[in-house]
């Protein structure tokens, strides 16, 4: 298997390139009698260094677009390029590829391995990757510099979902895809969260995509994608981003 | 029917992991199926036994002589406590087989002709007793018959104390005094070149030169009546007739070898399935631990909903109650079946007039019951736990397990250990006893393997030691009464005979405080270098000029060691009797027997050069030449061949060790796979979400299956060498259990043994776990985006 083309320094590249070209894509779930359209024909280009959310209600196809664009699941039509490769039929090798090299992912329940320690959580990452920082590097972005040894069950909330952005950062990914990285948190511990993600999507140009139920949360986007029913009905955006500290909920 | 929600909830959680209950279950049925098949075949030999003892009466003691008339019989019948008294005449015969170049022997036996035959009746199989008016007609024993497909009507040419006679085959018989038909002192029959015969007295007195006259007496003692008065008295009262030491059943050599089986079969019975029933119960708690951590917040919403912890409990031991019924009947059907396939390989050892299965259902209740207090007491805890919990605690999720530093790391050895041996090392040190019965479970499979492995190194040794290092003859001559130097020339003349060493035998009883022997005492030429007495290292030991060495089987049996003092008292001649030093003890594996210096044996017979005969080699050349002269010969009582005692040998193990080697195989596979089954199985489902975040974040399927095989990994390397201990541990305690007066095996292990047992477990654990990980294809990647932990 080809290795996924080499980004040598994401914040070297020129914002405003297109990463990702969607056109008309579609997911239909089997639903026995009534078919579910999670997806239908959605047209997107997102860019590099770009700070996206989407927002929408529950079922309105945002998670499922997120897994489309991450390499977990492949779309029932339509088509996704990512800088000109085509992953709609991409092989299950392909799609590996292109998460260990260029993708990283922030969950809501942070999925840390509670066997290993912050520092070896990171690690994990950058012992697969091709040009990562070290762990420590990482952790220290995130705040976390003097919190390496311990395991995730010695972390608060907030501390783990940190790992879990150093984790995603560590392999200086172009793309970063976070999944309700707020939902589990109270504000103040949202805030940190949120700063971690601004910061390497400002410091290293990496197009950070957010799903969010807080609206409040759009405003320190570049845009803001609003889909209901799998379909984008409005594209919002943003003159001017709002810092993070700013925000309150 | 219907089924209450409870039952059907069972039903459905049951179909989503039949694969681990059935893993279980097979390794519980492993055990159960051993135990019902010992306990069965035990009931069936024994059950089979008595009663063909009972119907076809075997006596209660037994003793040989020279001569009495058989007046003598009414005193017999006088000893208080005897019943019945049986008198006969029993002796050797020779015999030349068409298509067999070496002579075949065989003891001939009377039938009453004038009277019923009371004891030691014949069961006849095919055709008839000899008539009482034809002459040179005999009844043979099953076994000789079969390996020569003889049949009524066959005839053949016997030498009968020096007699060439042509004898015609009237009947197929069975005798409860030949249920092993084998050569007195043999370990394993070889029913090609040993047979029994029974002729009419009369007839066969005639032969024998014992007209009017019997040489053993049969006697059938009271019930409740102790035999040894009976023993002594028949003793005294046969002395004068040359009478040997009278035995009872326990001596009998028939009886013993059939009982010393049936001690084997009681201590295999227990020591194995309280192994498996152990890794059993811990696989069951560590399934039904998972399932009742994966439904915390059902059984919350069950007590919540106003079920009572004693139902959610009574719930949750159904699962357990699943596997115990799953194991009973999948080992007891296994067992059963097992069990009559083993009972037909016994067929060819120990001849009985219909040795047929016997279920042990009692063994099967117990089997049950054992089972279910192994599995229920390795679940309580974890039910227990589970139904204490209050309903709004267990809604709530379990708290993020608590990991630490390995031990490799506290050691400082973290250099050494990537992320996955990191993650399995700590996995494994926070769920101690979990990973230790894993452990365990792979160990006993590993040992499994090598007590088969164990047996045929130890039989492969026996032949070596007893056919190359201790005998060197080819073969070894016995006379029909002692000779003398004149005999030992003649054999020295026969054709192609390059070297004598000859030997001199007398029947004897060995007596050491409260034990006694009967046995044979052999005189042996110093220095001998064909037939040698050897130490447990294959080393000779030289032969005292006086005094006695002993099998250090007779001397544990006699509790005596070198130095003691024994009484030895010959029964033949003049039956001298006198106090020998044990100046040494030698190595054997079958029957027991002791030595002394040839010359020393005939000063205390008052004989010349007296032989009873000798072990010859024999130039290969005129080896034909020489069998042909020895079947003339009548002064020849038996042959012993080294190279067909070794082929029997071997044919008659073979089949034995093949099946207990199939049957450990299949259960050290059954074991190994099951435990890697589980194992794989549960941690794919503990850590399904961990390795789905693998997946997500760019680990291939390769990688992930590493992390998830890199506990097992550990555990096995830890098992594997604890295993090679158990395993040892095993054979031993089974060589052990073995031992016995009758057939001896040496403890010996072979490397390829031990690579074998590695192997098969190394093989079947590898397979288990391909089929697990095929699980790691079907992780659930957008899952983990939502699930909580």
């Amino acid at each position: 298997m080809p290795p996924f083309p080499e980004s040598a320094a994401v914040s070297a590249r020129p914002p405003g390139e297109v990463l990702f070209s969607a056109r008309g894509l579609t997911k239909v779930y089997p639903g026995g009698e009534t078919d579910v359209r999670a997806l239908d024909g959605v047209d997107l280009d997102l860019r590099a260094g770009e700070l996206i959310v989407l927002l929408g209600a529950s079922g309105s196809g945002k998670s499922t677009l997120l897994n489309i664009l991450g390499g977990l699941d492949v779309p029932t039509a339509g088509t996704l390029h990512y800088q000109g490769t085509e992953l709609t039929h991409a092989s299950d090798g392909t799609l590996t590829r292109f998460r260990r090299d260029a993708v990283g992912f922030i969950f809501q329940f942070y999925n840390l391995i509670p066997s290993l320690t912050a520092r070896e959580n990171v690690a994990l990452i950058t012992e697969i990757s091709r040009n990562p920082m070290t762990p420590e590097e990482a952790l220290r972005l995130v705040g976390l510099g003097d919190r390496m040894d311990n395991f995730p069950s010695q972390l608060s909330g907030g501390q783990q979902q940190r790992v879990a952005i150093a984790r995603a950062i560590a392999k200086r990914p172009e793309v970063l895809l976070c999944d309700e990285p707020t939902g589990a948190l109270d504000v103040k511990t949202g805030i940190t969260v949120l700063e971690a993600i601004q910061k390497v999507n400002l410091d290293f140009g990496t197009l950070a995509v957010i799903i969010t139920h807080n609206a409040i949360i759009a405003d320190m986007a570049d845009r803001v994608i609003h889909l209901s029913d799998g379909c984008i009905t409005d594209i919002q955006s943003n003159a001017q981003r709002r810092d993070v500290h700013t925000l309150a909920w | 029917m219907i089924l209450a929600p409870l039952d059907l909830k069972l039903l459905r959680d049951l179909g989503h992991m039949k694969g681990q209950m059935l893993a279980v279950s097979l390794v519980m049925a492993c055990g159960l199926a051993m135990m019902i098949m010992t306990s069965s075949l035990i009931l069936s030999l024994e059950s089979t036994r008595d009663a063909y003892y009972a119907k076809n009466r075997f006596g209660d003691v037994f003793s040989d002589l020279k001569r009495a008339p058989n007046a003598l019989r009414s005193r017999l019948l006088e000893i208080p406590g005897v019943t019945v008294v049986e008198t006969r005449v029993t002796g050797r015969l020779t015999l030349d087989l068409p298509g067999m170049l070496e002579p075949a022997d065989g003891t001939i036996i009377s039938i009453p002709d004038d009277r019923p035959q009371q004891l030691h009746q014949l069961y006849l199989r095919r055709g008839r007793l000899p008539a009482t008016d034809r002459q040179n007609e005999v009844v043979v024993g099953e076994a000789f018959a079969e390996a020569h497909g003889f049949e009524p009507g066959d005839q053949l040419d016997a030498i009968l104390h020096g007699a060439r006679e042509r004898l015609t085959i009237t009947g197929i018989a069975l005798s409860p005094e030949f249920v092993f038909e084998a050569r007195p002192g043999d370990s394993l029959p070889d029913n090609r070149r040993f047979g029994i015969f029974w002729m009419n007295e009369r007839e066969l007195a005639d032969a024998f030169e014992l007209d009017g006259a019997f040489n053993s007496v049969l006697v059938d003692v009271a019930p409740g009546e102790a035999v040894a008065p009976v023993m002594a008295a028949l003793d005294r009262i046969l002395a004068p007739y040359g009478g040997l030491v009278a035995y009872a059943r326990n001596d009998h050599g028939s009886a013993k070898r059939l009982d010393d089986e049936l001690n084997v079969l009681h201590g295999l019975s227990v020591a194995f399935p309280t192994v498996f029933l152990s890794i059993a119960a811990f696989m069951s708690s560590a399934v039904l631990t998972r399932v009742i951590r994966l439904q915390r917040e059902q059984i919350a919403q069950l007590k919540a909903l106003g079920y009572s912890s004693g139902q959610v409990g009574w719930h949750f031991l159904k699962f357990a109650l699943v596997i115990v019924v799953g194991g009973t009947v999948l080992g007891g059907v296994a067992g059963v079946w097992l069990g009559s396939g083993v009972v037909s390989v016994y067929h060819k050892f120990f001849r009985f007039p219909s040795l047929t299965f016997h279920a042990d259902y009692l063994a099967v209740g117990s089997a049950f019951i054992a089972s279910s207090v192994a599995v229920f007491a390795g679940v309580i805890g974890a039910v227990r736990q589970a139904v204490k919990l209050p309903p709004a605690e267990a809604m709530r999720p379990e708290p993020p397990a608590e990991y630490r530093t390995s031990i490799l790391e506290r050691l400082g050895l973290q250099r050494l250990a990537g992320s996955s041996l990191r993650m399995a090392m700590r996995n494994i040190e926070r769920r101690p006893w979990q990973s230790c019965f894993a452990a365990l479970g792979l160990a006993l499979a590993t040992g499994i393997p090598i007590v088969p492995g164990a047996m045929r190194d130890a039989i492969d040794y026996l032949m070596d030691f007893q056919w190359d290092m201790a005998q060197r003859q080819n073969v070894s001559v016995s006379l029909i009464e002692p000779g003398s130097a004149s005999a030992l020339n003649n054999l020295a003349h026969l054709p192609g005979v390059i070297s004598t060493e000859e030997f001199r035998s007398v029947p004897a009883r060995l007596r050491f405080g409260h034990q006694s022997r009967r046995l044979g005492v052999t005189g042996m030429i110093p220095g001998s270098r064909l037939s040698r007495l050897l130490d447990a290292t294959g080393t000779p030991v030289g032969l005292p000029p006086s005094g006695l060495l002993i099998s250090a089987k007779l001397a544990e049996i006699l509790g005596a060691k070198p130095g003691d003092t024994v009484t030895l008292e010959v029964q033949e001649g003049r039956r001298p009797v006198v106090n020998a030093v044990i100046q040494g003890l030698i190595t054997d594996y079958t029957g027991v027997a002791a030595y002394m210096d040839i010359d020393a044996l005939r000063r205390l017979m008052k004989e010349g050069g007296s032989i009873s005969g000798a072990h010859l080699t024999v130039d290969a050349k005129q080896w034909p030449f020489f069998l042909e002269k020895v079947k003339e010969s009548p002064l020849i009582a038996s042959l012993a061949i080294k190279n067909a005692s070794r082929q029997a040998f071997r044919q008659s193990t073979a089949e034995m060790i093949n099946l207990v080697q199939g049957l450990y195989f299949t259960f050290s596979i059954i074991v190994s796979f099951g435990v890697v089954y589980n194992s794989a199985r549960i941690a794919l489902s503990e850590r399904s979400r961990e390795l789905a975040t693998l997946r997500v974040v760019g680990f291939n399927h390769r990688e992930v299956a590493t992390v998830l095989i890199s506990e097992l990994v550990v555990l096995t390397m830890v098992a594997v060498p604890v295993g090679l201990l158990i395993g040892t541990g095993l054979a031993k305690g089974i060589v052990t259990a073995a031992s016995t007066e009758t057939v001896r095996l040496p403890f010996m292990i072979s490397l390829r043994s031990y690579a074998t047992a590695v192997l098969v477990v190394l093989v079947s654990s590898t397979v288990s776990f391909a089929v697990v990980s095929r699980g790691l294809r079907h992780l659930d990647l957008l899952g983990v985006l939502k699930a909580r932990d």
